[in-house]
């Protein structure tokens, strides 16, 4: 099911590779996994960090009567969630309830992690299994362990300090060379002495004398290649990310508002979004990125640790990097009809669906004529980061970056076991209503719906 | 008055425009009359419906709200199927969502897949003609309005969603101009029974 992936080899070549300095942020291969450990049902507790405010949902949901007699009461005909154990007893479905206490099955969990965390060597096999049953919100612990996950630390402890220095300070680099004004790019370019590297290209710049400055680099020159030219095209996509920055999460203060801190983190994503549009000019900036790299900022930058949390933009950068590594296809538009791009993997998604409940597929495909490019593009492009609040958001993302199938295969099993969720109330309805209800997808126990998920995984090997 | 006996009529409504000129505050204000400084960008496209009575008719526009981004086009053909109307918005302060207008019109027509493109219906709104009070404009209004008398007299509207104004008639002009160009009568409803409950509260002023 790990399907081989077929990039294009224009893909391959120029647009991906990248400066020469900075071979590190272009998007790299994912990582090979693991085997699938055993997979238990996760147990959700409380919401972990301070939310602000009750989630708002962007679309503002039309009143819906039915919403409440859903949740998870609304189980389906091919699982008995009977068999799974206490921990469901202990779930709220409404957010803000009681369970700050963890369970006895949470905190030892916890201790296993912890445990894991301390040792020379992490074993990513073992964590990947803990992990995939949900990361405890006690500070520090997720931070950690997506990082780890995402492969931004090496498993050996020992690595990390040198590691982390070392990336930090060649973001340093890029922010110095990337998001400086293109006068004071032509002026060092014109002032240059010497050069340190062996590029013939650079060497013949730094031939040029001072007074003489090309056609191509004066201001007013619409010149291609003219680091203005290239200048007011950037101006369009830094205007676009700085518009999409300041609508991420409005209703959070840690992202929107007058403080002083929020406008720092804004500060922080703009960065790392102009950073990565620079350094990937295949890719750019795609609406939504936004949304997929606030969870990582957000749990990077809440990190107990101080270090940390003062490196969050640089650690959140590379960590957007390796993240966007799987599902880099999806944002680019010239894959969209190839097998790699949105529109296959939305199919993908159609097909797991038939597979595992073609009553519900032939409903929804064929009856209400609903094409799941009209839900399924937001689900899976922003990785589900819309549909729920910003807490259960997070515990998808614990699975999804945990699994050893990869992000992408857990993401769809979540798509379609979300589908298999509210089965009954799409049976019942039509085009209209289905599509309603799709893209705004009520409130619902986010460890039923991972257990569900899980029993996609494809069971043969 | 018994609307259940009426004839029920489905107009798909398409809303178009560069990124932040206020597609989705618009269509907010129409459909659930509020307005917020700071929506999402629209990834995709969202969908809401919105019922109204045109000389005794009931009407259900299914308004579509389109992502504004360039990278979103591809997707455009799947959305855009069928459609009875575009709406085509730009932001009067920026002259470059004005500029767009071409693009975005042409490769409507482009895409959608039309056996009427001549005659297909389009609505203009200039949006946003509260900001500074107008002091920070860049489109006048008679600029806008000579582009739509090039394309074919489309009905133009200044609106303000965050102010409310223009939003209702512009979208009453865009279900009357949609229903002259339906041509195809009536649409399957099977649930009927859910946009019926819907259709039970008194509607906006639009019933004419």
């Amino acid at each position: 099911m790990m399907k081989k992936k077929k990039v294009p080899d224009w893909l391959n070549s120029s647009l991906w590779s990248s400066p020469p300095s900075s071979a590190a942020a272009a998007v790299p291969s994912p990582t090979p996994s693991e085997p699938p450990p055993p997979y238990p049902p996760l147990s959700v507790l409380d919401p972990p960090e301070p939310r602000d405010s009750p989630v708002i949902d962007h679309t503002d949901p039309p009143p819906d009567d039915a919403h409440h007699h859903h949740h998870h009461h609304n189980h389906n005909h091919n699982h008995n969630h009977n068999h799974h154990r206490s921990d469901r007893d202990n779930d709220n479905d409404s957010d803000d309830a009681v369970s700050s206490l963890p369970s006895a099955e949470e905190i030892s969990r916890q201790a296993q992690i912890l445990a894991e965390l301390s040792r020379k060597v992490i074993d990513m096999r073992e964590l990947r299994r803990l992990a995939c049953q949900g990361i405890p919100d006690s500070p520090g612990i997720r931070s950690i362990v997506w990082k780890l996950l995402l492969g931004y630390l090496p498993p050996d402890r020992g690595l990390w300090s040198s590691e982390l220095a070392n990336k930090r300070s060649q973001y340093k680099q890029f922010k110095d060379d990337i998001l400086m004004n293109p006068s004071e790019i032509t002026r060092r370019m014109y002032n240059s002495t010497s050069c340190e590297t062996d590029d013939a290209k650079c060497e013949s710049r730094t031939l040029l004398s001072r007074s003489e400055i090309p056609h191509g680099e004066h201001p007013l020159s619409l010149g291609k290649t003219s680091v203005w030219n290239q200048f007011f095209q950037d101006t369009e996509i830094i205007d676009q990310i700085d518009r999409d920055v300041k609508r991420t999460h409005p209703d959070m203060h840690f992202f929107s508002g007058d403080s002083q801190f929020a406008k720092s983190n804004q500060e922080a994503l703009k960065n790392i979004l102009i950073i990565f549009a620079k350094l990937n000019p295949g890719v750019r900036y795609v609406q939504g990125m936004n949304e997929i790299l606030a969870p990582l900022y957000f749990v990077l930058k809440n990190d107990p640790d101080e270090e940390n949390a003062a490196f969050a933009e640089a650690d959140a950068f590379f960590c957007f990097v390796e993240l966007l590594s799987g599902f880099r296809d999806n944002f680019v538009q010239q894959l969209d009809n190839s097998v790699v791009g949105i529109r296959s993997t939305i199919t993908r998604l159609s097909q797991l669906l038939r597979e595992h409940d073609e009553e519900l597929w032939r409903h929804l495909e064929v009856t209400s004529k609903v094409n799941p490019q009209f839900y399924a593009f937001r689900w899976i492009t922003l990785l589900l980061t819309q549909e729920f609040n910003f807490a259960d958001s997070l515990h998808i993302w614990d699975t999804l970056l945990s699994d050893p199938d990869g992000p992408q295969e857990t993401l769809l099993r979540v798509c379609c076991a979300m589908l298999i969720l509210i089965r009954r109330r799409l049976l019942a309805g039509d085009f209209t209503s289905n599509l309603k209800l799709l893209q705004n997808y009520p409130s619902t126990n986010i460890s039923h719906l991972l257990y569900v998920a899980n029993k996609f995984r494809v069971q043969s090997v | 008055m018994d609307i259940s006996q009426k004839r029920r009529t489905l107009l798909k409504v398409i809303v178009l425009g560069d990124s932040g000129v206020g597609k989705t505050s618009l269509m907010n204000q129409y459909v659930y009359k509020k307005f917020s400084q700071q929506y999402k960008a629209t990834i995709g496209a969202d969908f809401v419906t919105k019922e109204l009575l045109i000389d005794d008719k009931l009407i259900t526009l299914q308004i579509w709200d389109t992502a504004g981004q360039e990278r979103f086009h591809s997707l455009g053909p799947a959305f855009y199927r069928g459609a009875d109307c575009c709406v085509l918005v730009y932001d009067v302060n920026i002259h470059k969502s004005f500029d767009r207008l071409n693009n975005w019109h042409d490769e409507f027509l482009q895409q959608a897949d039309l056996d009427n493109a001549e005659t297909f219906p389009f609505v203009l709104l200039g949006n946003k003609v509260d900001l500074d009070g107008g002091s920070s404009r860049r489109v006048t209004e008679q600029k806008a309005r000579e582009w739509c008398a090039s394309r074919g007299n489309i009905p133009y509207f200044e609106t303000s969603a965050k102010e409310g104004y223009n939003v209702d008639e512009a979208f009453l002009c865009v279900a009357k101009i949609s229903l002259d160009n339906e041509h195809v009568p009536d649409i399957y409803f099977p649930g009927i029974s859910e946009t019926a409950s819907e259709a039970e509260q008194p509607r906006s002023g639009c019933a004419c």
